[in-house]
């Protein structure tokens, strides 16, 4: 499911490629990736030491985020990634964000620079993320005072906004559904119905609360009516400070931003599932057919092979009776009697004026 | 005390769904057993032509009285009898959304297959989600109590909402483990 993998599958091929390359290789690759992410990775030749990996993404949220650059906080956490190996740039190439120094010399031998080249990967996962957290944090103080709490809009896909409107105690992730389709907003209703019931049992306790309504939360009234007309309802979830400790806050946050592509993979794949079961139950029904067909050859056979005095066809198909009809006639040849005998002439007629035999195999019935 | 104890160790609770059931299909199963005594019949009309009279429905006295078998509103089995065929057409029970999504889908699944089946109706009858067609030859080539078997639909629909509502589970376990 590449599109909840922290890193890029794309960016990771290609910087595995040129790591693991015997010369020195020239890359100027361009890439499109899901979540509006811009990519661009430089190699020279000439320089085979040092590759560039420039970055571009569409805000989280625009409304809030002044301008498009990236913030501090966010370019601390890139520089975390590997520090070794990564750098900011001095000069930023046109058209993107950022560009990253990557000093693949200092990517360490052996097996773990699959590992370190992963984490490079994950660097729209780590700005995604930042961004989100310093929105959660940078709640207006004069809202929560007043006791209002305006929803924020978040944009990763952008046909698929969600909310999350801080409250003093927690905060709450409303995701309005949409699908174009009504037996996937049923499938999807289905999966949320189990996913409320499996989040209110005992063993997930600790989980984020979740709840579903075919209308929208009141949280979310005054909200533009674009953002509320909905097929497949809302699912919320209530984030306590329980989930944003410490290490829990990246997967929390990345899981929010993945959910409705993970709902719609999972809808795309119960129709697969559909389709493969309807299958597999077309073919048992139809060698259940083909057993009672054979089931009746079968009786014909025993029933021949018994010796009746007289006898009974159990089919009485068009075939059988064509079967039968040459069969007398073949009889009736065989008893005429010559009144010449010619010498050699029984073997003649034993080889060449034999009737041909019709074996069930061969004859394909006509219908 | 003991022999009579030992007899009621199971004491089944039957809803009121699965307490009609079983005469609902026993009705069908015995009107079916005696509709199935088809014969050849030519066509009346166009020499050597030999129709379904049952599709026709060009001659009345080639016709017998249709027999509808219900089980409640939702549920029903239209039975139509001719001298050379036979039709049956099943009305499935749809609890919810899901149970009529599934329907739908399998039943258009089986229809566009029909060849592979030689009993089954490409069109369902209106008003009706399947529609089976027997005629004389069938009869003479399949086993009378396997085609009456055969036509249990309610069991496939309900097998296959309970693993698509397993499988929705399991998934959304899997989703919530990741806060954990």
């Amino acid at each position: 499911m590449t599109c909840i993998e922290r890193a890029s599958p794309a960016l990771n091929q290609i910087l595995l490629k040129l790591y693991s390359a015997e010369k020195p290789m020239e890359i100027d690759h361009h890439l499109y990736e899901f979540g509006s992410a811009e990519y661009h990775i430089l190699s020279e030749a000439s320089d085979p030491r040092v590759a560039f990996l420039s970055i571009s993404t569409a805000p989280l949220c625009p409304g809030v985020l002044a301008t498009n650059e990236l913030s501090s906080y966010t370019i601390e956490m890139i520089k975390a990634l590997c520090p070794a190996v990564v750098e900011i740039a001095e000069s930023t190439r046109e058209g993107y964000q950022l560009t990253l120094k990557l000093n693949l010399t200092k990517i360490p031998r052996g097996k773990d620079y699959i590992k370190v080249i992963k984490e490079i990967s994950t660097v729209h996962s780590v700005i995604l993320s930042s961004q989100l957290k310093e929105i959660l944090w940078n709640f207006n103080s004069d809202d929560a005072i007043k006791g209002m709490h305006k929803p924020i809009k978040l944009v990763y896909n952008p046909r698929e906004p969600f909310f999350v409107i801080r409250q003093p105690q927690q905060m709450i992730a409303v995701f309005p559904i949409r699908f174009a389709e009504k037996s996937d907003v049923i499938i999807s209703t289905a999966f949320f119905q189990e996913l409320v019931d499996v989040g209110s049992s005992d063993r997930y306790a600790k989980a984020p609360p979740c709840s579903w309504s075919a209308i929208p939360p009141p949280e979310l009234r005054g909200e533009a009516f674009e953002d509320l007309s909905t097929n497949g309802g809302f699912v919320s979830f209530d984030i306590s400070s329980h989930h944003v400790d410490g290490k829990r806050l990246d997967k929390t946050v990345w899981n929010l931003l993945n959910f409705n592509a993970y709902v719609r993979y999972h809808v795309k794949t119960t129709k697969g599932f559909i389709q493969r079961r309807m299958r597999k139950r077309l073919e048992n029904l139809v060698e259940v057919l083909h057993h009672t067909e054979s089931l009746e050859q079968v009786n014909e056979q025993i029933t021949r092979h018994q010796g009746c005095s007289t006898k009974r066809l159990v089919r009485s198909s068009k075939y059988s009776i064509l079967k039968q009809r040459w069969g007398n006639l073949g009889r009736k040849l065989k008893r005429i009697h010559f009144r010449l005998k010619i010498q050699g002439f029984g073997r003649f007629r034993q080889r060449w004026l034999r009737l041909p035999k019709f074996s069930s195999r061969e004859y394909t019935k006509l219908d | 005390m003991s022999s009579t104890r030992r007899g009621n160790h199971h004491h089944h609770h039957q809803s009121p769904m699965a307490s009609t059931l079983r005469p609902y299909l026993t009705c069908i199963r015995n009107t079916l057993d005696a509709a199935m005594c088809l014969q050849n019949f030519p066509c009346q009309e166009v020499e050597r032509h030999n129709k379904p009279e049952v599709e026709l429905k060009s001659s009345p006295e080639l016709l017998l009285n249709p027999v509808l078998i219900c089980r409640n509103e939702a549920e029903k089995c239209l039975i139509e009898t001719s001298i050379n065929s036979l039709r049956i057409s099943l009305k499935v029970k749809q609890a919810d959304e899901l149970e009529n999504i599934l329907t739908k889908k399998f039943l258009r699944f089986l229809s566009m297959r029909a060849e592979a089946f030689q009993v089954l109706r490409r069109k369902p009858v209106q008003g009706y989600d399947i529609s089976f067609l027997i005629t004389n030859y069938h009869c003479e080539e399949m086993q009378k109590h396997k085609l009456i078997d055969f036509i249990d639909i309610d069991k496939e629909i309900s097998e296959l909402k309970m693993s698509v509502n397993t499988r929705g589970r399991l998934v959304a376990t899997e989703f919530l483990k990741q806060f954990i």
